[in-house]
């Protein structure tokens, strides 16, 4: 006989559940049981993928939650009488997981969706009523389960006989008939604690006593006995307390018996029950037959029950649409033509007929002409609110949705095949993706909200699971291990997964340490650390909480929330419980929304244009543009000075030149130091080698030695080798080379006669071992019919079996090729303003203080703080004096800076401009410590000069510094009305009793560090000058003159560290620094991982030996041998015998902790 | 009562229950149906390793209370209530306490 387990926490459970739905279905399965249920506590998080694990291993799926209830008798609002169990009946078309969704939903629907909120997600015991009939037919649709987490079950400690029977007597009264369950667990816990036989007995006797069914499980945590000490750990996370306190509370789990049970041993446990309640045989087997015919009722299938697999849309009317919704998709390509297509005729025009004729077929007979036009509102939308916006990724292969301007790239001109995109044999919705400013991200949400009505639209929420660090953290907690000693292992992992720490402890340089500890264990019980990485282990990708995805957006009819619970997201909008796993099985159509900062960067930078340009003109003469059909300008250049960056030329030469430059620092995609050596050696000449370049820096491209064929074809150093003359057209554009997804389509078209569609499905297919089996047979067998001959069909194989799941999908890097160009041009033409944008919107990957740099590079003046001038934003400025007049500048802006809040930033800025601090205080009533900041950082320069005086910025600081630390408190005296201030300048400042020596550059600089996390005044390495020249160090200018093969020593602070993959499989780490002189890129292999061990990830500054290696006609970098941290003077290799010097003075990162705003990275 | 953790060797039923132990070197038979349950064991204290896949055991131990008579007794004599603890991967069994007299402590 089965048995079918009703109570399951997967590891969707939060901090709570140990195994995953798979496991759990497979084990189940193997078992022999029929039906396995998943109750998740708080909500459904778990549920899709145990249906797809149920449908995996051939059992049916039950479907339920885990829910707290609001004490009737107390604070409704956060206080909670224990948990129950909620399971949906099933064969009733869904009536009963409706209510299930409906009713976590409402247990949500008054939380905050922040964490550590004062209420609960719980419902009360009316809501749980109301929600078990259908408000329909009002059968019931849902079960509840009164176990040992219940208040009857809480109840059942100690020698109140009476109180558990109240309270089924209230649960009774308040639950429909047929609604209410006593569920029956033993966990073989001590006699009379819970989760004991002797609790199981009493709950038995009342349920008898009440004519209640009663039914049996196990109240499962984890698949096997083994997941026991996780189900402790979790428990030690959620609680923040440690083992040892949560043992002596007692808070445990009593025993670990909370495994998915065989039926053997679960009737084993029903007899035990039964006998110690003195019952029969016959009682036992009605306690089975109950389970199972609960089971039974529950039984869920997917496809009536749950919608699965069927994609659903919002309804035509609300789309906009009053005609069948295809008649209107054609009207609306064809209306498109004129614009994007302008004058085409003959060839050409028949071509692109043919080929939307060929889409809307398509389109058409899978039902989402809906779903176009759906994404083409919500585009038009978007762009209605002046919000920059494109549509990225496959999507962009569509000519329909060119035509309707979701996408701006030509699929014709760029040969992106649609099938890529969607095809006949691919029923499932497909994904489209639309960049926008990330600065109007949450205003397009709240707008897509508005438009179609919050009961339509939800967005979507991702799990974060544990990583090695967050493991190990917990882990260390929960052992009771000091915090600091647990912070510093943490800060040695990098990028590995938790699961695999101890293998990692053999092989990384920089473990090498603490795996020496672990291995010692000293009299103090160093065992810890044993543990420490056996339950870091056990951690590995275990989901910690849920949070709102970035980007996704739920688009749907009217019944989505019959379909998808969803809880608050922290956004005020709500969020579905399911993530982007969920929404293909449950038909969902989901958007991306994806905030592109560089989007928004480049919209900062054309307003800069616009208002620091007075009209077309000026700004065709600025950015030396081309004088256009009637000399005035380009037509992308409107009469107020507007750019339409959508609408420039992708061949503008002074772009390509730039990029050629390898200066691409701020340039979408194109920044890293990998890329930079990409682009080289590549050369790019034309939009179609940004596409390329883009494609190639890929794991698969990189990994798979791709690029340096690629590259030698390119400049000819090699013929182009075709595997067969009919694949030549195929991979013409890439010399040979396989590069893109649409070329592995046509490859397999070309070869077997397939089709687009199916070569699309091989092409997936191929990411997995079965699936590449068949692939292969099929693709062998075909070929040879078409009379290829075997050593063609060998070397084609070979070459799709490595790029399929690898390779890069051209119309994504056609789609991301179009800011990449944007961005270069911008920076080529107006670079100010441009720089302005990187400033005041950060998209790239490298820190602010990396944009000093490159200003001073373009010699672009950087305009310091100023209390009049510097606003909120980064702005462009023309200078007006000095060495600089006429030049445009970029004036630093007051946001960011520590401790200055945004209110005081708004206030400051709105009374501008101030003659005296008396003044500025008055009205913007700043606090003193801003006052103070302001004045470290040169804000009072300006004014301090005009108001005269002996006094410098030391003085002025430490005068405020006395007034800060003086009794008043007062921020600023009211300004009576009609008091004229009287333009005396600033009599204070010039007052200033002088006496203090000027503050040195390493002052200032430590100050804007501290401050700003930029090094304005100087660069912060000028510092240690004198400390380099003694090292005998090369600055970072110098190194392009060297020759290849020479040994160097560099220093600098650390501005990049990757660990790209790379061939071979050995990790290798990138590290670039800045010297200020320009940033030096080194390498470092496994032996010099080694030398350097711990300084790798934890150090700011570093000292670098390593030989130089040409990259490319303009690119050198360093192949490091060894590091020093810079800071450590007494680690350092002089060459001399001299002894160590006294460092120099303080230098600027003395006593600073920021590291993540100045390094980017959290060592 | 006392608390021990001397070594017992125990013969169990088919079933896996306890039915004639030896303790000191002295013979008991089990004269009642013995009961049992799982106590919780503090395993980040007393453990050194705890991997993945390292089976069950680790966060409790099995304890069972018998009602042992010695086996050459005369009837008269009253039954001994001991308390035993099997632990699960070595499978031995050690004495965890003999309780009072006449009358089982109840836990």
């Amino acid at each position: 006989m089965s048995f079918t387990h009703l109570h399951v926490s997967t590891a969707f459970s939060a901090h709570y559940g140990v195994s995953w739905p798979e496991e759990l279905a497979a084990a189940a399965a193997a078992d022999g049981a029929t039906a396995l249920a998943c109750t998740d506590r708080d909500g459904l998080y778990g549920t899709i993928k145990h249906l797809k694990a149920c449908m995996a291993a051939g059992i049916d799926p039950i479907v339920g939650v885990d829910l707290a209830v609001f004490d009737d008798d107390g604070d409704h609002r956060t206080l909670v009488a224990g948990r129950v169990v909620v399971l949906a009946r099933g064969h009733n078309n869904g009536a009963g997981y409706r209510a299930l969704c409906r009713l976590v939903s409402d247990a949500h629907a008054r939380t905050s969706g922040k964490a550590g909120g004062a209420v609960p997600a719980a419902v009360t015991r009316a809501e749980l009523a109301s929600r078990t009939l259908d408000p329909h037919t009002l059968k019931p649709v849902l079960t509840v389960l009164l176990g040992p987490d219940s208040d009857v079950g809480r109840a059942m400690g100690g020698r109140r006989y009476l109180r558990p029977r109240t309270l089924f007597k209230q649960w009774l009264d308040a639950m429909p008939r047929g609604t209410l369950v006593a569920e029956i667990v033993s966990q073989l816990s001590a006699p009379g604690s819970p989760f004991s036989t002797s609790h199981a007995v009493r709950m038995l006797r009342l349920a008898e006593e009440h004519h209640v069914p009663a039914i049996l499980t196990n109240a499962v945590r984890y698949c096997a006995a083994d997941g026991a000490p996780t189900a402790d750990v979790l428990d030690s996370a959620r609680t923040l307390k440690s083992l040892p306190e949560l043992a002596g509370e007692p808070l445990l789990q009593p025993t670990g018996q909370g495994w998915l049970k065989t039926a053997d041993q679960m009737l084993g446990l029903g007899r035990e029950i039964i006998s110690a309640a003195g019952y029969g045989a016959a009682d036992l087997k009605q306690l089975m037959a109950q389970t199972e015919a609960l089971a039974d009722l529950c039984r869920i299938d997917p496809i009536t029950d749950m919608g699965w697999k069927h994609p659903v849309v919002p309804e035509a009317s609300v789309i906009g649409i009053s005609q069948d919704p295809h008649v209107e998709l054609v009207q609306r390509c064809r209306a498109g033509i004129g614009k994007r297509f302008p004058g085409i005729t003959g060839a050409g025009e028949t071509a692109m007929l043919s080929r939307l004729d060929h889409e809307l077929g398509i389109i058409s007979n899978l039902g989402f002409s809906s779903y176009f036009l759906t994404v083409a509102e919500v585009s038009r939308m978007i762009q209605d609110m002046g919000v920059r916006a494109a549509a990225r990724g496959s999507g962009a292969s569509s000519l329909v949705n060119y035509l309707m301007e979701v996408s701006h790239v030509n699929p014709l001109q760029h040969d992106l095949i649609f099938e890529r995109f969607l095809s006949n044999d691919r029923a499932t919705l497909p994904d489209i993706d639309i960049d926008v400013e990330s600065a109007e991200r949450h205003n397009v949400y709240h707008r897509i909200f508005e438009r179609f009505g919050s009961e339509r639209v939800t967005l979507m929420s991702m799990q974060n699971g544990y990583r090695a660090r967050g493991a190990v953290r917990d882990a260390g907690m929960a052992l009771g291990m000091d915090d600091g000693e647990v912070g510093e292992i943490a800060k040695q992992l990098w990028r590995f997964s938790a699961r695999k720490f101890r293998e990692a402890l053999q092989e990384k340089p920089e473990l090498r340490e603490f795996a020496g500890r672990v291995e010692q264990r000293d009299a103090e019980g160093n065992q810890q650390l044993d543990l420490l990485v056996d339950l870091t282990e056990r951690l590995d990708r275990l989901p910690r909480h849920i949070s709102m995805h970035p980007c996704g957006v739920i688009l749907g009819d009217a019944t989505l929330l019959d379909r998808t619970p969803v809880q608050p997201s922290g956004l005020g909008l709500p969020m579905s419980q399911f993530d982007k796993h969920d929404m293909d099985p449950m038909g969902m159509l989901k958007l991306d929304v994806l905030g592109v900062r560089m989007q928004s960067a480049m919209a900062f930078a054309v307003r800069e244009i616009i208002r620091i340009h007075p009209g077309k003109k000026e700004v065709v003469e600025a950015g030396g543009h081309q004088p256009g059909p009637d000399g005035s300008g380009p037509d992308y250049i409107a009469a107020d000075g507007r750019i339409d960056l959508n609408a420039v030329p992708l061949d503008d030469e002074a772009t390509y030149e730039l990029i050629r430059s390898t200066h691409t620092l701020g340039c979408f995609q194109i920044e890293s130091p990998g890329q930079r050596e990409l682009i080289g050696k590549m050369a790019p000449r034309e939009f179609n080698d940004l596409i390329i370049d883009i494609s190639l820096f890929r794991p698969g491209p990189m990994k798979s030695d791709m690029v340096r064929p690629f590259l030698e074809h390119r400049h000819g150093f090699a013929p182009e080798v075709y595997p067969h003359p009919d694949l030549k057209p195929v991979l013409q554009e890439t010399h040979g080379v396989t590069v893109f997804h649409e070329q592995i389509l046509k490859t397999f078209d070309i070869m077997t006669g397939c089709g687009l569609a199916k070569a699309d499905e091989f092409r997936r297919a191929l990411s997995s071992e079965t699936g590449e089996a068949q692939v292969e047979a099929f693709f062998r067998r075909e070929a040879k019919a078409k009379g290829y001959p075997p050593d063609v069909v060998d070397k084609v194989w070979g070459t799709l079996k490595s790029f399929a799941s690898f390779g890069f999908c051209k119309a994504h890097g056609a789609a991301f090729a179009v800011p990449t160009y944007q961005s270069a041009w911008l920076k080529a033409h107006h670079p100010e303003a441009f720089l302005a944008g990187l400033w005041e919107h950060d998209p790239g990957m490298y820190p602010k203080r990396l944009l000093v740099s490159e200003a001073r590079r373009l010699k672009i003046p950087i305009l310091p703080l100023d209390i009049n001038l510097s606003k909120a934003e980064y702005r462009v400025e023309r200078v007006l004096s000095g060495p600089d007049t006429g030049k445009l500048g970029i004036r630093l802006s007051l946001n960011g800076i520590y401790g200055l809040s945004a209110a005081e930033l708004k206030r400051i800025v709105a009374g501008q401009p101030y003659d005296s601090l008396a003044d500025l205080r008055e009205r913007s009533r700043l606090s003193k410590p801003s006052i103070r900041r302001l004045a470290q950082l040169g804000a009072f320069d300006s004014l301090h000069r005009n108001a005269g005086g002996p006094a410098n910025r030391a003085d002025l600081v430490q005068h405020l510094q006395k007034l800060q630390s003086s009794s008043s408190t007062r921020k600023g005296r009211e300004v009576l009305e009609g008091q004229l201030s009287l333009p005396l300048g600033d009599v204070e400042l010039r007052n200033i009793k002088p006496g203090l020596p000027a503050p040195t550059l390493v002052d200032n600089v430590r100050a804007e560090l501290d401050l700003m996390a930029v090094d304005v005044s100087t660069h912060l390495m000028d510092s240690h000058r004198p400390l380099l020249d003694r090292l005998g160090v090369t600055t970072a200018d110098k190194l392009l003159s060297l020759r290849n093969g020479t040994e160097v020593l560099v220093a600098g602070v650390r501005v990049a560290t990757q660990t790209p993959p790379m061939r071979g499989g050995r990790r290798v780490v990138f590290i670039s620094i800045d010297d200020g002189t320009g940033c030096v890129d080194s390498v470092f292999f496994h032996e010099a991982q080694e030398s350097a061990g711990p300084l790798l990830f934890g150090t700011r500054l570093l000292l670098i030996r390593g030989t130089t290696r040409r990259t490319g006609p303009r690119g050198i970098s360093l192949s490091a041998s060894m590091a020093w941290d810079l800071s450590r003077t007494e680690t350092l290799p002089f060459p001399d015998a001299l002894p160590t010097p006294a460092p120099d003075g303080p230098h600027p990162l003395d006593g600073i902790s920021r590291t993540l705003a100045i390094t980017g990275f959290n060592g | 009562m006392g608390m021990f953790s001397e070594s017992v060797d125990v013969v169990c039923s088919a079933a896996g229950q306890p039915e004639s132990l030896t303790w000191a070197g002295v013979d008991y038979t089990v004269c009642a149906e013995p009961l049992r349950w799982y106590e919780r064991r503090q395993w980040w204290v007393e453990d050194t390793r705890a991997p993945l896949g390292g089976g069950p055991g680790v966060v409790d131990h099995e304890i069972w209370r018998v009602q042992v008579l010695p086996a050459s007794a005369a009837t008269a004599d009253e039954p001994l209530t001991l308390d035993l603890t099997r632990h699960i991967r070595s499978g031995r069994w050690r004495l965890l306490r003999i309780h009072d007299g006449l009358r089982p402590r109840t836990a």
